[in-house]
């Protein structure tokens, strides 16, 4: 599937089949788990990563039905459309924004995600304990989401992040690689 | 648009989910239910290997004197199998709503196991309401 | 002209304080108090909020304007919806400026508490605040 193709259904299904909420709420929401988790692993930073990936796996593995349902996008011929595909309307649908895909591997089999906004980490600053500026990935949850939903559609994926404005980095970047094509069984046929 | 029933498998073609929208049809035992489900998760596999289109996908439609089945499956490997009367249009559409029922009430209840027998009152409200009006 | 700024938390914990000069008519932007004085600012403004706390169930607006005096300095102050004091020590009588200028902070205010790291009654550290806070004063006052 072409760039602007992906392009305009990710913004036809924000515009007319998604259910709004307000982006304050998400913000706050998100923080207050982040939060709270930094709390109770009382700094324990690499542990918190750890949970905000876990829960974004478990978000990711229900996700990945709602955007099938909803976009009616069939299957990707290869690595590249999947990377446009979760940028220009997985992230378009559910976040509004649209991450830019760079950095190819030359095997084809890695890309990077450049986020130039992030809603979940609006008015954020990390505190000033000197961990948690090399520690924490604010965004982790994100990570997590991206490999659970890649894995329900047979594709084991490492997701990281490799920068973070938070942090002081230029760029909040996403580092995304694909291990395998998961074929244990079989695979449902192409439409 | 009469719908008869629905049956929902998952992955391993085990079945999540089985309702009858019709009385007139003869209730199965629930085992019954469960032989049907695998040996449909099963037929499905086969014919899409023995296909002498290449790359096609498994069993989609199965239409006889009484009734007209229908399955869809999704990128996931769920399938859903909605059984009508024969020569009824349009099960597409159904199949499509069923799906986004199932992505909304029943994925999002975040106390539903995955790949678990679903037990969501919501969606059956819900499915309940859509299937009914048509009838 | 010199002003003397802070924050005081609801339990009358200090938050946040600063001090700057005026900006406009030739100053230099530097705080010019008397050496003496200066460990008497905060006195100052903490007398104050004994009477802050009787006006405020008195007046229906959140600029409280000016509550007290001391000497030739005034006490101005301004309270969020939280009960968070915004008070402002100067030696001179300019309401408006001083107005805005608490509007701007408590913008500041507000983008702070929408930090999840941020805990309401604990002290502002963030040097984004404190850069907003001095473009404020040196803005209005």
């Amino acid at each position: 599937m072409s760039s602007t193709k992906a392009a305009r259904i990710g913004e036809e299904v924000w515009k007319t089949r998604i259910d709004k909420v307000n982006a304050e709420l998400v913000t706050l929401t998100y923080g207050s788990i982040v939060a709270q988790l930094c709390k109770d692993y009382e700094g324990d930073y690499m542990e918190v990563n750890k949970q905000l990936d876990k829960m974004g796996y478990n978000i990711g593995l229900r996700l990945i039905e709602d955007f099938l349902a909803k976009t009616n996008t069939g299957r990707c011929i290869n690595f590249r459309d999947t990377a446009e595909t979760i940028s220009k309307i997985g992230f378009k649908v559910f976040l509004n924004i649209t991450p830019t895909v760079t950095n190819w591997a030359t095997d084809n089999k890695q890309f990077s995600l450049v986020f130039e906004e992030n809603p979940l980490a609006d008015f954020v600053e990390l505190p000033d304990d000197g961990r948690a500026q090399n520690e924490l990935w604010y965004s982790n949850i994100l990570c997590g989401v991206l490999r659970g939903a890649l894995e329900m559609v047979q594709m084991q994926v490492d997701a990281h992040f490799t920068s973070d404005v938070l942090r002081g980095n230029e760029t909040t970047e996403m580092r995304v690689s694909l291990i395998r094509i998961i074929d244990d069984e079989l695979p449902p046929g192409d439409d | 648009m009469v719908i008869l029933s629905i049956l929902i498998l998952n992955k391993a073609g085990g079945l999540i989910y089985q309702r009858d929208f019709n009385e007139g049809l003869k209730k199965l035992s629930s085992n019954d239910y469960l032989v049907l489900a695998g040996t449909f998760h099963g037929v499905h596999a086969i014919t899409s290997r023995i296909s002498p289109v290449p790359g096609s996908g498994g069993l989609e439609v199965l239409e006889s004197d009484q009734f007209r089945m229908q399955c869809f499956q999704t990128l996931t490997g769920t399938k859903f199998l909605v059984f009508a009367e024969p020569h009824q249009p349009n099960i597409d559409v159904v199949c499509r709503r069923v799906y986004e029922l199932y992505a909304d009430y029943v994925m999002k209840n975040p106390f539903y196991q995955i790949e678990m027998p679903i037990r969501c009152e919501s969606f059956d409200r819900h499915l309940m309401a859509y299937i009914k009006p048509k009838q | 002209m010199t002003f003397y700024f802070a924050i005081i938390g609801t339990k009358d914990n200090p938050i946040y304080e600063t001090e700057f000069g005026t900006s406009k008519q030739g100053g230099d932007g530097h705080a010019r108090f008397p050496d003496e004085q200066r460990p008497m600012n905060q006195f100052i403004l903490h007398s104050a909020l004994d009477i802050v706390e009787e006006v405020q169930w008195v007046q229906k607006e959140l600029y409280l304007k000016t509550v007290d005096r001391f000497n030739n300095l005034l006490v101005s102050c301004f309270l969020t919806a939280g009960n968070i004091k915004f008070l402002l020590l100067h030696d001179s009588k300019a309401e408006d400026p001083i107005r805005q200028f608490f509007a701007d902070v408590h913008e500041a205010y507000v983008k702070t508490l929408m930090n999840p790291f941020y805990e309401v009654d604990m002290r502002i550290t963030s040097t984004v605040f404190d850069s907003k806070v001095r473009a404020a004063a040196k803005k209005y006052l």
